[in-house]
């Protein structure tokens, strides 16, 4: 965990998912969860019994008339289309199912009605949970929705909100009835820690403007009501009590984002057709993709199929490593989603800590330590799962594998023996394996150099510039002392690059350039201009960079890129790109859209976090 | 009585919006309908969602369609229309 060290009130980052685009400062205000009311068995006399069922039946009308309003809300706000969810629980909440097991329960058990609806709830629930599909299980949140109106309608009290004018809610995981019975003018923002959202949550979100960020795993036990958050959808970024600098940096993203919002929201059409450079040049746009909660966005937002697929989350939901079966039903949903585009699925990038557990393997130097390649061919047992998994998921679509950290030719060469060994054995088990081609992630110094040797191996690469920084700058992305030093325009790092995509096109390989640069309006130009033709970003950055992109032309990006390249240090690169781009492009890239100068704007390259699976 | 096998074909199954358009037409009828996994596993009463989201129907699920009353030939007719149709939703 970045910032925190000293004590807690100092600022501490977060990065999570950004589900609806935005940004905006203000003060928590925590829902559901802990707050959930605590329900007690009282027993009652057998004569009260009568009075406790007209009880429990005035919750229910009283739960009906404000579903009634919430759905006539969201019809208005959202459309009929969405507002259907609504119906549901109206449905949930007079469904005989759970009103006679009630009834029968107070009367059997002689129960108060809050403890009646809770064990039949509970009940319910129990079974969704057992649901064998991702999906529909999922639809016991709905439900529990339900179960919590009804027992705060038996309370016979309206749960004072708190709602202050600059409310960010704060949610371990958000019900959408919560979104929609809050007072949305005065919502700021909305996060949460669990990462599979129900899409309906994201689209009122997005359908309200409201900035959203999920995936935060563990925010909700360190906000308190009242705290001050800073929250960046756009770049999945959430501050708990953020300094005054950072609470500004905040301040004028949000402006920033609404002055820009305007210009993507091209007719959904446009947003699928390939994006040209004015020059005529085509860039492939895909998305990077984590959590299942992102999985609407490629389709929404016109991605060319998934550039990066990170598998780590796949650990984060049980704890140990996930079984061939559990990695098949999620690569095949992944495949069968994008289709003929594809999906570029990552090996584990985890480090030892992730794999083989607890704090006593702790390595000294993690982010140079057993992980990633190394740990998977370390592994075996592990790495042959998650090959045999993507092998058979190939069958139901288009899915290739990338190798994380490569950083020379003999991981590529024993890492596709164990995949083409696992391909003949599921032939020779008669199960079907689909044609999955192999590729290297290209972030490490010596990949760079061997770069044409590498090229020569697989069948294409991912360049990922994150850890491309990291590594060749030696900072610690992870670490808010030396952010300062994270500069991606640095003329090393661009260099980097350019070799990179020379050595892809000179062996005639495909080469995804994927991280944070290419979700940057002004980066992505650059990268345009180094060479680069497939970017791969966060789904909800599509939009402004193909704006972007379909305003310049490649050739002048080319010039631009050169210059950089050719410059002594970060700074002066920095200020290349902001000079030019607004020379060349001035609608494009007002003042604002640039990377300010360091030292006294937003840093953009990454923040400190907590919750990221790199150390 | 009146019976007749239907698939899920919309890409999320029989998830809770789609449920609840089914629960709301079987609720149009006098019949009792219920619904049953052609694997054997869960039965449903179509008219209680609760119940109906317990199948876990997803897409591919097979499902009998059955309805016992004056309506019946109808209620099946429009139970599975709806399925057929993917309740109406892009697959």
């Amino acid at each position: 965990m970045s910032g925190g060290r000293k004590n807690g009130r100092r600022e501490k980052f977060w990065r999570g998912v950004g589900v609806s685009d935005g940004a905006a400062v203000g003060r928590v205000l925590r829902v559901g969860g802990a707050e959930r009311q605590n329900v007690y068995r009282a027993t009652l006399e057998a004569a009260d019994v009568k009075r406790e069922i007209r009880r429990f039946h005035a919750a229910v009308r009283l739960s009906r008339r404000q579903l009634v309003a919430v759905r006539r809300r969201a019809e208005q706000l959202l459309g009929a289309e969405h507002a259907y969810i609504f119906d549901a629980h109206l449905l949930m909440l007079e469904d005989r199912k759970l009103i006679d097991e009630v009834e029968d329960y107070v009367r059997s058990e002689r129960a108060n009605a809050e403890w009646a609806v809770k064990v039949v709830g509970d009940r319910l629930l129990s079974v969704y949970a057992e649901i064998n599909d991702d999906y529909l299980r999922e639809r016991g949140s709905d439900v529990e929705d339900v179960l919590r109106r009804l027992l705060v309608a038996l309370g016979g009290e309206h749960a004072p909100r708190g709602l202050t004018e600059d409310a960010v809610l704060v949610a371990e995981e958000l019900l959408p009835s919560a979104v929609a019975d809050l007072d949305f003018a005065h919502v700021r923002a909305v996060v949460s820690d669990a990462g599979g959202w129900t899409s309906h949550t994201a689209i009122i979100a997005r359908g309200l403007g409201i900035p959203a960020v999920v995936g935060l795993r563990d925010f909700y036990r360190h906000a308190r009501t009242g705290d001050e958050i800073a929250v960046d959808a756009t770049r999945g970024e959430v501050v708990l009590r953020p300094s005054k600098e950072t609470a500004a940096k905040f301040r004028e993203a949000s402006s920033r984002a609404r002055s820009t919002v305007a210009a993507p929201a091209a007719p959904a059409g446009a947003a699928h057709a390939p994006t040209h450079t004015r020059d005529g040049v085509e860039i492939v746009l895909r998305a990077n993709v984590e959590l299942p909660a992102e999985y609407e966005g490629v389709r929404r937002y016109g991605a060319r199929g998934v550039g990066l697929y990170r598998t780590e989350f796949l650990f984060a939901q049980g704890g140990g490593a996930p079984t061939e079966d559990e990695q098949f039903a999620a690569y095949a949903e992944l495949a069968r989603l994008c289709g003929a585009d594809g999906a570029r699925v990552r090996l584990f990038d985890l480090g030892g800590d992730k794999l083989l557990g607890g704090g006593e393997t702790a390595e000294r130097n993690p982010a140079l330590g057993l992980r990633a390649i190394r740990l998977c061919l370390r592994r075996e047992d592990v790495m042959r799962a998650q090959a045999r998994a993507v092998l058979r998921a190939a069958a139901c679509g288009r899915l290739d594998l990338v190798l994380p950290m490569i950083s020379d030719v003999s991981e590529v060469r024993r890492a596709r023996r164990i995949v083409d060994e696992e391909r003949e054995r599921l032939t020779g088990e008669g199960i079907e394996a689909g044609a999955v081609r192999v590729g290297a992630m290209i972030e490490v110094p010596s990949a760079v150099f061997v770069a044409d040797a590498l090229a020569r191996e697989v069948d294409f690469f991912s360049l990922g510039t994150n850890d491309l920084v990291q590594y060749t700058l030696a900072v610690d992305r992870g670490n808010d002392e030396v952010a300062d030093w994270f500069r991606s325009l640095h003329p090393a790092v661009l260099q980097s690059i350019s070799r990179v995509l020379g050595a892809a096109g000179g062996a005639g390989i495909p080469c995804v350039v994927c991280g944070e640069m290419a979700g940057t309006p002004a980066y992505a130009a650059v990268l345009v201009g180094l060479g680069a033709r497939e970017l791969s970003m966060t789904a909800t950055a599509i939009p402004r960079v193909r704006h972007a992109l379909s305003g310049i032309d490649a050739a002048g990006a080319s010039e631009i890129a050169r210059e950089c390249m050719a410059c002594a240090g970060a700074d002066e690169s920095e200020e290349v790109v902001r000079a030019r781009l607004g020379e060349r492009w001035g609608d494009i890239f007002p003042p604002k859209s640039l990377p300010p100068p360091k030292g006294e704007g937003y840093n953009f390259g990454q923040v400190g976090h907590t919750a990221t699976t790199k150390p | 009585m009146q019976e007749r096998r239907v698939v899920i074909v919309n890409r999320l199954g029989l998830h809770a919006r789609a449920a609840a358009k089914l629960v709301r037409a079987a609720g149009e009828f006098a019949s009792v309908v219920r619904l049953e996994r052609a694997d054997g596993g869960a039965s449903a009463d179509a008219k209680s969602i609760l119940s109906v989201l317990m199948l876990a129907a997803a897409r591919g699920t097979e499902l009998k369609v059955t309805a016992e009353g004056a309506d019946e030939a109808q209620a099946v007719e429009a139970v599975c229309r709806l399925i057929e149709g993917g309740f109406g939703e892009e697959s």
